[in-house]
């Protein structure tokens, strides 16, 4: 109960201040149960209440959620206090025929694609953004045709342009001889399908930009209409390699939803894997960096210690990705004592090669020529464009969800959040190391104080209600909203993942260094396209 | 530099002894559901499974492995048969009988292209060719351009915006060329299914050739489809293979 | 027949059409010129090909002004080997000015074209003939001003204007300084005619000597490109109308390198201390710098034009390494060195004028330079790109067209400093041949920059998607021209022997024998090799396909006389047989295993991009920005801003990146110069102040001075 007080206060104290900073076109409310404080404001005031809540309480940007209901649509901007750990959320609502809003992306840059995806999806305008359109829908989707409006039936295949779609990238650097470098969507061996357009005078990058969304599913659009245990497959499934974490971000929201409260010993196991997945995700980057710096036995050695943590994952998880582990309510699986303690030994052992491997790589000069120095994002772009996860960190940003808003578990755990300053590719690699690191130990600190109890509890019908849940991802803070309906079923499901918010400030790190740099970058980034395109 | 040289002899020899014997080492694979014959009483296992791989043919079930997304449902369902569950990892079957022998059977360069994968996939196919698969041992090569390349490796359901440059990789293609489609996805859309963003499988838009089920399949399972292209391993079991999508194109 | 015969109708030809010229509408005037000029040219190569083949000499006067001097003419195989190639260059030109010219009439008089045309070849001519510094110096004066008015002929564009007098400033400085040597040479002499001049030489002093040698370098330098008195040539080369920077590159150019030749090597023999290495270096340097800029540059003209700098870099230091072997008394070396200078020389006009031409008639179709904005012409200029292709593969000095034989030959020459004593002059040796080297990569950069970002890829703008093949009369000199590219490359045994009977008077010795020994007409005893001497040659493989193959083939460097003579060959002769015989077996073999195949066409893989848009593929700068960025000592930037307009804090509009780029010799040379200058002025400029009184003090104090001066001499 202290504890609930103690955020009570720090809510009342919050709101106060914002009743104080704003004028009275705002209504303030807290729920304390959810760290929440809402704004209720009209859109005039929006770009004040923004203004006011990044510059004067130093707010970070998290999450933007557009609904659609019968009458309305609503946005919300979800913002989040690292330093008092609660989440602020402003609503704004406007009539359902009028689908204008002020743009935000000037006063909190991080905003810029989520309002283009926006305007895609819902065919939202909004006002002031200077470049809207051809984002997430590509040049063959006709006009016009927003697939995330209720209207819109998804079952099917939908008819395209019939004539060949024309498409022209907006060029902005004027000089005598410049051209675009065009890579992909498919493109080098085994990789991706996304598209980057690098303008150039020859030898140096000037702009890069990225195209996405060639691998756009429409996640959050097949998930409307689906019950929470289907939709648990899709939030697993479209990014395989943090399958773990976005389904225990998904589970979070609903079992808030739901008011269940998950059992100890699901909850310690589920921070046994989301760490144990996070350590795996870091080998699998570092070994793409050494992949990409040509350092072939570094990358051997890193893919062995890969594996072998697939095939952890596989013999103590049933599944070598982690998946159909999470279920709204708990794990589908429990581990035995000798489980527990044979997954920590042998983690060890791969953790134990991954220091020499770390070792090794700090004491090779040709190696990390090719990183220093390279791909370097300052901190004040960093905070701008509201980076999260490893890339963040190693530009200064010492920013981790799990420290920042403790869900649940993280609160009883000692660990340190790695935090470099450079902001180059060494300083990420680094951050990649340390942070596998810290995740083997938070993984013995769980085992030691393993309860006995159930792993699972069963849910048994879903209230009708909206929540976020929030996970630290290995690439960084993910955030899953969902609402559910009065049936019981999703009808709305917003993602934002750690590599959409990250490839935002990926053109950052890749302008000013030379071609032969591009891949060494994309490689230090750490990020999955999938998990970004949904 | 030489630092690294012995760091590699000292590693040793990782390699699998698939395909010459069976591979034992275990989490090499998460298994897969077999033919089942269920009671009558626990039946409702069958409704368990989120994609509906489960098909009634008299009093068996058969599994479409094209639809199992591995979500391990039916196996942690207590009425789920302990036979049922098998840990093999050679499932790839033919879908065209197509095969590339002779010349190219020890010499296979194979263009993989991310048809919007959940990227489990494709760490599964880089897994391949690192130090405890070793695809080149056999003769596969992943090369970078698809004019050099002999197979098309697709992965992912092949969302709207790839229809096109999947279809311009396989023109850019010299004959003779196969498809080999990888993973769940590729097959049936897995979880993805048909949508406005998705085209529910790789068949919709090439020819397949080798069906790789699996969510993701284990890169000894991607290896038992480049074999049984190649013509060096038999394909699974016909009993196995689902009639229905046999006869998609 | 008698040379001066044809040399009394070729003048009487050209004024003729001068005079023709005059009278004719615009709308004749192109084929007036075309029939006129090349009947003078045909005339000229009559002419000089009589002299240079047979030895005929000429001498003469044309006038003589009875109280100053005598203008007299004097024709030798130097001359004639230089009237040779000027009129090599001039016949295709014609030809293809009919067809240039046609997009002038209406804006700009034609008639002015023609005369200014006639008058300069006549100039040229003269200068080539002459024999007295007065006949040399107001011939010389007159191709200045008639370059002059050619490259302002579209004289009303500022750019034009610009260089125009930037060129004409510069050649006339270049003027003053060649009168000055020529007046401190006459001193001496006492006499006016070159003979006298070179006869009475030694009588001079060692300083006055250095001093004339160094006037009549930058003099001659000025018009053949030299570091650093080279800053007008791009600028007027890119601003005169395409077949006319043809003919300065083809023609005038040879000029200085003539001037060079004539004065400095032959004239001013006597002058032995280092002079030849000066000569060496400036080449090397200006062959480095010239391509330098060459292969940044994005304006094809501008970049044919710092390629002009660069060849005459690479003739001006075959040049000075024979100088440097005269003085120590290498004769052969310094013969082969010539050679190797004056080849170049020959091919540098034969390619250069083809690659002018093409430059030529890729701006008439598309109206752009810019290599930037072209792209995918070949297949819309089929021919035209050939041309062009055999034009850059020339000047990129690859086999077996005519660029690799000279460049081979200026290699070796410069590999034989290991005959020197001097340090400092082998390590000036092995400095040059460094960048020369680093020239010749550069060199082949360049050309596949500029062949494949205009004729291959998609056009990168409207102007290319238009082009159309050019008219017959103006491929016809190009593929001449390409013809003699090949010839001269793969006939260089023939081609040597010739050039050398011009430098052999240099060099005080033929070496046709050390270069392009007969070894297939001699017998083994032979009296001018010994046996032991030939039979390594023939153990070498020299005599392989004796039987077969007709006449000379091998171009050999030894030096016979020695015991273990060092050799090197090469033989491009036997290397197109080879070549053709090679691509025939592989195109059969290639034909008879696909015999049985289909043939498919499948797509340009592009990455599966929807459309590979023009604005997608490498420019002209970006494939040449490595080399900028590598050597951004040399171009140092002055100023690169990016300029950033944004929409709000963090969204960018658009980014205009500006970039300016001084040329080293002008941020090194011309500009302290200027600034020199003008502090001069201004510092003279203070002293008027106004008063009568100072301006009287001035007055006495100058003639103070002049008293005190006068006293001394």
């Amino acid at each position: 109960m202290v504890v609930e007080t103690e955020i009570y206060k720090k809510l009342h104290d919050l709101s106060e201040r914002i009743r104080h900073l704003l004028t009275n076109s705002v209504t303030v409310s807290i729920e304390p149960e959810n760290l929440l404080c809402s704004i209720e404001c009209n859109v005039d005031a929006l770009p004040v209440v923004c203004k006011q809540l990044v510059s004067r309480i130093g707010l970070s940007f998290a999450t933007m959620i557009v609904e659609e209901s019968n009458e309305e649509w609503l946005i919300q901007y979800v913002f989040y206090s690292s330093r008092i750990h609660i989440l602020v959320n402003v609503m704004v609502r406007q009539e359902i025929d009028n689908p204008s809003f002020p743009s935000m992306s000037s006063i909190v840059h991080a905003l810029d694609w989520q309002e283009r995806e926006a305007e895609d999806l819902f065919g939202i305008v909004f006002e002031g953004h200077p470049v809207l359109g051809d984002f997430v829908l590509h040049e063959e989707w006709p006009e016009g045709v927003n697939p995330m409006r209720r209207t819109f039936r998804p079952e099917m295949p939908y008819p395209h342009k019939e004539t060949r779609p024309e498409w022209q990238p907006r060029r902005i650097l004027q000089e005598p001889g410049a051209f675009m470098m065009p890579i992909g969507p498919i493109f080098s061996g085994i990789s991706e399908s996304a598209h980057f357009l690098l303008e150039t005078v020859g030898e140096d990058v000037v702009r890069s930009i990225p195209r996405f969304f060639y691998k756009y599913r429409g996640v959050e659009k097949i998930a409307e209409g689906k019950h929470p245990m289907e939709v648990v497959l899709l939030a697993e499934r479209f990014a395989g390699t943090s399958a773990f974490a976005h389904s225990l971000a998904f589970c979070h929201a609903v079992e808030s939803i739901a008011g269940v409260e998950v059992p100890e010993r699901a909850v310690q196991i589920r921070i046994l894997f989301a760490e144990f997945e996070r350590f795996r995700h870091h080998i699998s980057c570092i070994e793409a960096i050494c992949n990409s710096t040509g350092l072939a036995v570094a990358a051997s050695q890193a893919a062995i210690l890969e594996e072998e943590a697939l095939r952890l994952s596989c013999e103590f998880a049933g599944h070598r990705y982690l998946f159909g582990l999470n279920i709204p309510g708990g794990l589908s699986k429990d581990l035995s004592k000798e489980d527990c303690t044979g997954l920590l030994k042998r983690t060890d052992n791969i953790l134990k090669r991954l220091d020499r491997l770390y070792k090794m790589l700090q004491y090779s000069s040709s190696f990390l020529d090719r990183l220093e120095e390279v791909g370097i994002i300052c901190t004040e772009d960093a905070i701008d464009y509201g980076l999260v996860g490893p890339v963040a960190r190693a530009s200064g940003v010492c920013n981790d969800i799990r420290k920042a808003l403790p869900y649940k578990g993280y609160e009883n755990v000692e660990f340190s959040v790695p935090c470099e300053t450079e902001g180059d590719g060494y300083a990420r690699l680094r951050v990649f190391f340390q942070e596998a690191f810290q995740s083997v130990m938070i993984m013995s600190q769980t085992i030691e104080r393993l309860s006995d109890e159930p792993i699972y509890i069963p849910i048994k019908d879903y209230p009708e209600g909206s929540a976020i849940g929030w996970v630290e991802a290995p690439a960084g803070a993910a955030f899953h909203y969902v609402r559910i309906d009065s049936r019981g079923r999703v009808i709305r499901y917003r993602l934002t993942t750690p590599s959409f918010t990250n490839w935002h400030g990926f053109h950052l790190a890749a302008e000013g260094f030379a071609f032969q740099d591009f891949p060494i970058i994309l490689a230090t980034f750490g990020l999955s396209i999938a998990e970004s395109d949904r | 530099m030489s630092k690294w040289v012995l760091k590699g002899l000292e590693t040793g020899v990782k390699t699998t002894v698939y395909p010459e014997k069976t591979e034992t080492a275990s989490g090499v694979t998460q298994g897969r559901p077999e033919r089942l014959e269920l009671l009558k009483d626990k039946r409702s296992v069958v409704n368990i499974c989120p994609t509906g791989a489960f098909k009634i043919n008299k009093n068996i079930y058969e599994i479409d492995l094209t639809r199992c997304i591995h979500c391990l449902r039916c196996l942690r369902s207590p009425e789920f048969p302990p036979a049922g569950w098998t840990g093999d990892y050679e499932w790839a079957f033919s879908v065209s009988e197509k095969t590339m022998k002779g010349p190219f059977s020890h010499c296979l360069h194979i263009r993989v292209v991310d048809g919007g994968a959940c990227r489990a996939c494709l760490c599964e196919i880089s897994q391949t060719g690192a130090p405890y698969y070793n695809i080149h041992r056999l003769g596969f090569f992943i090369t970078p351009t698809p004019r050099a390349a002999d197979v098309l490796m697709v992965a992912g359901p092949v969302t709207d915006h790839m229809r096109f440059p999947l279809k311009e990789a396989y023109e850019a293609m010299p004959e003779p060329r196969a498809v080999v489609a990888v993973g769940t996805c590729a097959l049936s859309g897995g979880i993805f299914g048909r949508s406005f963003a998705s085209s529910g499988g790789v068949s919709e838009i090439l020819p397949v050739d080798i069906a790789i089920p699996g969510c993701p399949p284990p890169p000894l399972a991607i290896i038992h489809g480049l074999l049984i292209l190649t013509g060096r391993r038999p394909s699974l079991s016909v009993i196995d293979k689902p009639e229905s999508r046999r006869k998609d194109k | 027949m008698d040379i001066s015969l044809l040399f009394e109708v070729f003048f009487i030809f050209s004024a003729g059409s001068i005079v023709m010229g005059l009278f004719l509408s615009d709308r004749r005037s192109p084929v007036f010129l075309a029939f006129t000029a090349s009947i003078s040219s045909i005339l000229l190569l009559w002419l000089s090909g009589e002299s240079l083949f047979t030895g005929q000499t000429l001498h003469g006067e044309f006038y003589r002004i009875s109280s100053l001097s005598v203008l007299s003419y004097s024709i030798d195989r130097l001359s004639s080997l230089f009237m040779f190639i000027t009129a090599l260059v001039y016949l295709p030109v014609s030809i293809y000015s009919a067809g240039y010219l046609k997009k002038y009439p209406g804006r700009y008089r034609l008639t002015t074209f023609s005369v200014l045309y006639h008058l300069l070849f006549v100039s040229i001519v003269l200068i080539l003939t002459a024999a007295d510094v007065v006949t040399f110096l107001l011939s010389w004066e007159v191709m200045s001003i008639t370059c002059y008015l050619l490259v302002n002929y579209e004289y009303d564009k500022e750019e034009n204007i610009r260089s125009g007098l930037l060129m004409l400033t510069m050649s006339e400085a270049g003027f003053l300084a060649v009168t000055v040597g020529f007046l401190i040479l006459a001193k001496g002499a006492g006499s006016l005619d070159f003979a006298s001049l070179r006869l009475n030489s030694q009588k001079l002093g060692d300083t006055s000597l250095w001093v004339s040698f160094m006037l009549f370098l930058i003099g001659f330098g000025v018009k053949a490109g030299l570091v650093p008195v080279n800053a007008w040539l791009p600028r007027a080369y890119a601003s005169a109308p395409s077949n006319f920077s043809a003919i300065l590159s083809g023609a005038t150019l040879n000029l200085g390198i003539y001037g060079i030749i004539r004065i400095n090597a032959e004239i001013l023999q006597s002058v032995t201390h280092g002079t030849g290495v000066v000569v060496l270096v400036a080449g090397s340097v200006s062959a480095l710098v010239g391509i330098l800029y060459a292969v940044t540059e994005d304006d094809m003209k501008r970049m044919l034009a710092h390629s002009s700098i660069e060849n005459s870099g690479i003739i001006l230091t075959g040049l000075g390494a024979g100088l440097v072997f005269r003085e120590t008394g290498h004769y052969v070396l310094a013969g082969i060195a010539f050679i190797a200078s004056l080849y170049h020389m020959v091919n540098h006009s034969l390619f250069k004028t083809l690659l002018f031409l093409g430059a030529g008639g890729i701006e008439l179709k598309t109206t752009t330079r810019s290599m930037n904005r072209l792209g995918g012409i070949f297949k819309l200029m089929p021919w035209t790109g050939l041309f062009f292709l055999v034009g850059a593969i020339s000047i990129a000095a690859l086999p077996p067209f005519n660029g690799f034989v000279s460049e081979w030959l200026s290699f070796q020459s410069l590999l034989q400093a290991s005959a020197l004593r001097s340090v400092p002059v082998k390590v000036a040796f092995a400095l040059s041949g460094a960048m020369l080297a680093l020239t010749a990569g550069l060199a082949v950069t360049c050309f596949v920059k500029a062949f494949s970002m205009s004729f291959l890829g998609i056009a990168r703008s409207e102007d290319a998607r238009r082009a159309v093949e050019l008219p017959f009369r103006m491929k016809l000199p190009m593929g001449f021209l390409a013809l003699l590219c090949l010839i001269s490359g793969i006939l260089p045994t023939y081609i040597i022997p010739v050039i050398d009977t011009a430098t052999a008077p240099l060099s005080h010795q033929s070496v046709v024998d050390e270069l392009v020994p007969p070894f297939f007409q001699l017998s083994d005893g032979s009296t001018k090799f010994s046996k032991e001497f030939i039979s390594d040659f023939h153990d070498l493989g020299a005599q392989v396909g004796k039987d077969i193959l007709p006449g000379r083939g091998l171009v050999v460097l030894h030096r016979g006389t020695e015991k273990n003579p060092v050799v090197y060959a090469m033989s491009t002769s036997y290397t197109i047989v080879v070549l053709i015989l090679l691509i025939g077996a592989v195109y059969i073999t290639a034909n008879i295993l696909t015999r049985k195949r289909k043939v498919t066409i499948r797509t340009c893989w592009n990455g599966g991009l929807r459309q590979l848009l023009p604005e997608m593929t490498y420019t002209a700068t970006g494939f040449s920005n490595p080399v900028r960025v590598i050597f951004s000592a040399i171009f140092r930037p002055s100023i690169v801003r990016d300029t950033r307009t944004i929409f709000s804090s963090r969204f960018r509009a658009a980014i205009m990146r500006e970039r300016k780029e001084i040329h080293i010799v002008d941020r090194l040379f011309i500009q302290p110069v200027l600034k020199a200058f003008r502090t001069t002025a201004r510092l003279a400029a203070s002293m008027h102040t106004g008063s009568v009184n100072i301006y009287a003090m001035y007055v006495i104090i100058s003639l103070v001075l002049v008293l005190i001066v006068g006293e001394f001499i």
